[in-house]
């Protein structure tokens, strides 16, 4: 009977704060889902089932699993904590549930923490006491529970749930898919063909047969060298045929080196391929982390030197803010420079014409007419202005002369005041022009300015959510990818193992090619041989011999037949499951295949419609490859897969339209699976969950469904995590 | 005295404030002051403008305290640098001149003691107005009824329009 899981709640744990009856999230057979955003204790979730299984959790710090003990501190809720007074305890733990057949248990895992000092995260602040796991066991039939004590019946019980063999199927964080199905290593496949096929067996009848057929050839080489006429020619050719065989040998030494050159190559590539996807992702999402935090620097340094210099709108000529209210400058100026100047010039008129009479003709424009043409009109003896003739000494010519030095004269100008301010006041009037001259427009430039720092600060907030989305993606791809080695690095490995690869090929195709040859040789040889044997050695012999060549032949055959059926198998289960993922994809329509590489090991592609290979590295799609692989192994498993899949945030790569896949797929070959995921949720909308998530919650493979929320803006010691549940 | 000779005796004069008004200076304008928890004018003479146009419109004229209670600060000539924000303000105080008591005619035929009696007192025109201004201000902060935004002071100029 398959394992279900009925319950898990949690007492103190990290934000699951409060105590068992308080947390309890129930699942049923079928599909189960927690929805959490970032930080809203998925991971934490998964930790429960480490500590279950492992007694450790993951250190989401580091990325680091560590044991219990030594993180006992971390993992108490940071309220909880705070609430507990020196001297006091506080008691943290995990409690799951779970049936199989007619039995259901309930294990619980707890330690206590005794506070001792003020500072509630020291580790020095806290004496931590493991308690004692405590198993509890009902059948249907019984109401209560009742305790088991002996303690190996206890671990039995935990491990029923899931078989540690099989943990590497049914548990573990989406990005650990990576790892666990690690294609990279011959024996991947191999491993899972072993699991499924009593394939040893016949690798022990293969060689058991080799022998025979060495020994029966020995023996009737023996014979045939006795009993021949020629035997000099025989001993010949029995002699080169050893040679070819030792040459064979040496052959197939080699082969294997460059065969396990090969293999290695190939596994360190395809460890690094993961590594490297990630590396040039992760390589990627540096670059673009590190333009829009550019950006974001930007627009804030924009946005706060705009704030800043909203005041300075006021005297800043553009703008003139501080005119506001003074419409009435304008105009009462004008009306008193135009009073102040009606009086001055009348100064100046009546003390010219005190000082010489004939200025007070000179009310024509500067200039006017210009000089050239006064010019004209005094050689001339011709005004152009009234079309008259002016001869010289005449009045009307002597006026263009006076005309023509007005400017000279005009130096010799007597002061008519003591200060003359006309040009002061004139000056002020052209000088403000930019601030009186705004004023109507102020208004509008205070709702501009207003528009502006709302854009600006819109647009911020907008690239930072975008930044804060490239970063929680980097730290996704933390979780998989070895942070020590820097990309670069990655990159000139891979390409390395990749050349190595190339390199050994070759040799075995050559050593290959060579084998061959000697084999053609030992087998003309052999016919030779015959030939020269003469016709009166024991049958007995002859017979023996063809019968374990034969024996040989077949079962290295059979052996051969039995591995590549289960390789077919699983072929086929894996594009069935990977049909089923990539449904809603616009991928769907190629297939998956498994192919024998040159050393003999099995390779793992994607080909397309038109038979070519697809060697997209996202992430999400290698690891949907690999997720069909894994529900391959549990499908062509002959009897029928009887543990839960715990799975936390296996899709965060994998796109929407893979997602409504997955959770399809998982639901028809896992009786019971419970997701953590983050991707279908969303802040914003009444049910907190995005319209995908409504969209599968639907179906009826899902049979339950929470979300979990954590108080925002408060302090981390007021943090705890709270859950919907949905359905 | 000509034009520039005028306005070059009115541009070097040093307005002055109560001293009674730095704690508002240091508030309000943030030139070699700290940074406050409200929005700042750069330097002082931004504060002062703001605070004489304030103290016009609400028609606040308050008199200084005797000259060694109180600070001078930059030159009218170097507000603003290679702005006509002073001719501005200037075309503002000719307008008033009844209310400084000259004519502008008359002052093309004063003596330059006169003249200079007559700048000191557009000078006065300036520091009584701003220290009107300023104390409505220092008022509204000591109430805490200024609003604390970045739009703080066009909003209240704006109220007063």
């Amino acid at each position: 009977m398959a394992s279900i899981i009925n319950s898990i709640s949690f007492k103190n744990f990290f934000n699951y704060y409060g105590d068992f009856e308080d947390t309890r999230y129930d699942f049923e057979e079928g599909v189960n889902i927690v929805v959490a955003d970032n930080g809203a204790g998925k991971s934490k979730f998964f930790n429960a089932f480490l500590w279950l299984f492992y007694d450790q959790i993951l250190d989401s710090d580091d990325k680091i699993k560590k044991g219990i003990k030594d993180v006992a501190v971390k993992i108490i809720s940071d309220k909880a904590k705070n609430e507990t007074a020196i001297g006091d305890s506080v008691e943290t733990g995990i409690q799951i549930e779970y049936s199989t057949g007619r039995w259901k248990y309930q294990i619980t895992k707890s330690f206590t923490a005794t506070r001792l000092r003020e500072n509630i995260t020291s580790f020095d602040s806290w004496q931590i006491i493991i308690n004692d796991i405590e198993v509890n066991q009902t059948d249907h039939i019984l109401p209560k529970y009742k305790p088991v004590y002996d303690a190996e019946e206890k671990n039995n019980i935990i491990k029923q749930l899931i078989l540690p063999n099989l943990r590497q199927y049914s548990f573990f964080q989406g990005e650990e898919v990576d790892s666990i199905i690690d294609f990279g290593k011959k024996s991947s496949i191999e491993e899972a063909v072993r699991t499924l096929t009593d394939i040893s067996k016949y690798e022990e009848l293969v060689s058991l047969t080799k022998d025979f057929k060495d020994k029966a050839e020995k023996d009737l080489n023996k014979q045939t060298k006795s009993n021949s006429e020629h035997n000099d020619r025989l001993e010949k050719a029995i002699k080169l045929k050893e040679e070819f065989e030792k040459n064979l040998g040496n052959e197939e030494v080699k082969l294997v080196e460059f065969e396990n050159l090969y293999n290695e190559s190939e596994r360190e590539k395809n460890e690094l391929e993961q590594n490297f996807s990630n590396a040039e992702k992760r390589n990627e999402l540096d670059i673009k982390i590190k333009e829009k935090n550019k950006k974001v620097n930007e627009i804030a340094d924009e946005y706060s030197s705009f704030l800043e210099s909203i005041n300075g709108r006021f005297f800043d000529g553009a703008f003139s803010w501080i005119s506001l209210g003074f419409e009435n400058v304008e105009s009462d100026f004008q009306e008193k420079i135009q009073k102040f100047r009606e009086i001055h010039y009348e100064k100046k008129a009546l003390k010219n014409i005190s000082e010489n009479p004939n200025k007070q003709f000179h009310f024509l424009p500067l200039d006017s007419p210009d000089s050239v043409s006064l010019k004209n009109m005094i050689d001339r003896e011709h005004c152009f202005v009234c079309d008259r003739e002016a001869k010289e000494g005449s009045h009307a010519h002597n006026h263009f002369i006076k005309l023509k030095n007005r400017a000279v004269d005009s130096k010799n100008d007597v002061e008519f005041v003591k200060n003359n301010l006309e040009g002061f006041f004139g000056g002020l009037q052209i000088n403000a022009q930019p601030f009186y001259n705004k004023i109507s427009s102020i208004e509008d430039s205070i709702l501009k300015t207003r528009e502006r720092e709302i854009a600006l600060n819109e647009r911020l907030t907008k690239l930072k959510k975008e930044l804060k989305v490239l970063k929680d993606q980097r730290r996704d791809i933390l979780i998989s990818g070895s942070e020590d080695e820097d990309a670069q690095t990655v990159i000139n490995r891979y390409k390395g193992a990749i050349r190595r690869m190339e390199s050994s090929s070759f040799q075995i195709e050559r050593l290959k090619e060579t084998i061959r040859k000697l084999k053609t040789n030992i087998q003309n040889t052999e016919k030779e041989i015959q030939s020269l044997r003469s016709s009166n050695i024991p049958e007995g012999y002859l017979l023996n011999y063809q019968i374990c060549s034969d024996l040989a032949d077949a079962t290295e055959k059979g052996k051969d037949r039995v591995f590549n059926n289960m390789v077919s198998l699983l072929e086929k289960y894996a594009n069935e499951h990977f049909q089923n993922l990539i449904k809603y994809n616009e991928l769907a329509g190629g297939h998956l295949k498994f192919d024998k590489t040159p050393s003999g090991a099995i390779e793992f592609n994607y080909i397309d419609n038109k038979g070519n290979l697809v060697t997209g590295a996202a992430e999400g799609f290698q690891r949907m490859k690999k997720f069909s692989v894994v529900m391959a192994v549990i499908s062509a498993n002959t009897n029928k897969y009887n543990y839960p899949l715990l799975a936390d945030a296996p899709l965060s790569a994998f796109g929407s339209a893979f997602t409504e896949g997955f959770f399809e797929a998982t639901g028809k070959v896992f009786p019971q699976s419970i997701i953590l995921v983050n991707d279908l949720y969303d802040k914003d909308d009444e049910m907190k969950i995005n319209e995908l998530g409504k969209k599968i919650i639907k179906g009826d493979l899902v049979k339950r469904v929470y979300v979990n929320q954590v108080t925002e803006g408060v302090e981390q010691v007021e943090l705890i995590t709270t859950k919907i549940k949905l359905k | 005295m000509n034009s520039q000779e005028f306005k070059a005796n009115l541009l070097i004069k040093r307005p002055r404030y109560a001293n009674s008004r730095i704690p508002v200076l240091e508030i309000l304008a943030n030139k070699g002051s700290r940074n406050s928890e409200y929005s700042q004018f750069g330097p002082i003479y931004e504060l002062y403008i703001y605070a004489f146009m304030l103290g016009l419109k609400k028609n606040l004229k308050l008199p200084l305290p005797p000259r060694d209670l109180t600070t001078d600060f930059l030159e009218l000539g170097k507000w603003k640098r290679d702005s006509s924000l002073v001719d501005f303000l200037l075309m503002i105080v000719f307008t008033r001149s009844e209310e400084l008591g000259f004519d502008w005619n008359d002052l093309e035929d004063m003596e330059d003691a006169e003249l200079n009696n007559v700048i000191s007192k557009i000078i006065t025109f300036f520091e009584e107005y701003a220290n009107g201004g300023l104390e409505y201000l220092h008022g509204l902060l000591d109430k805490g009824e200024l609003e604390n935004s970045h739009y703080m002071f066009i909003d209240l100029y704006k109220s007063m329009t």
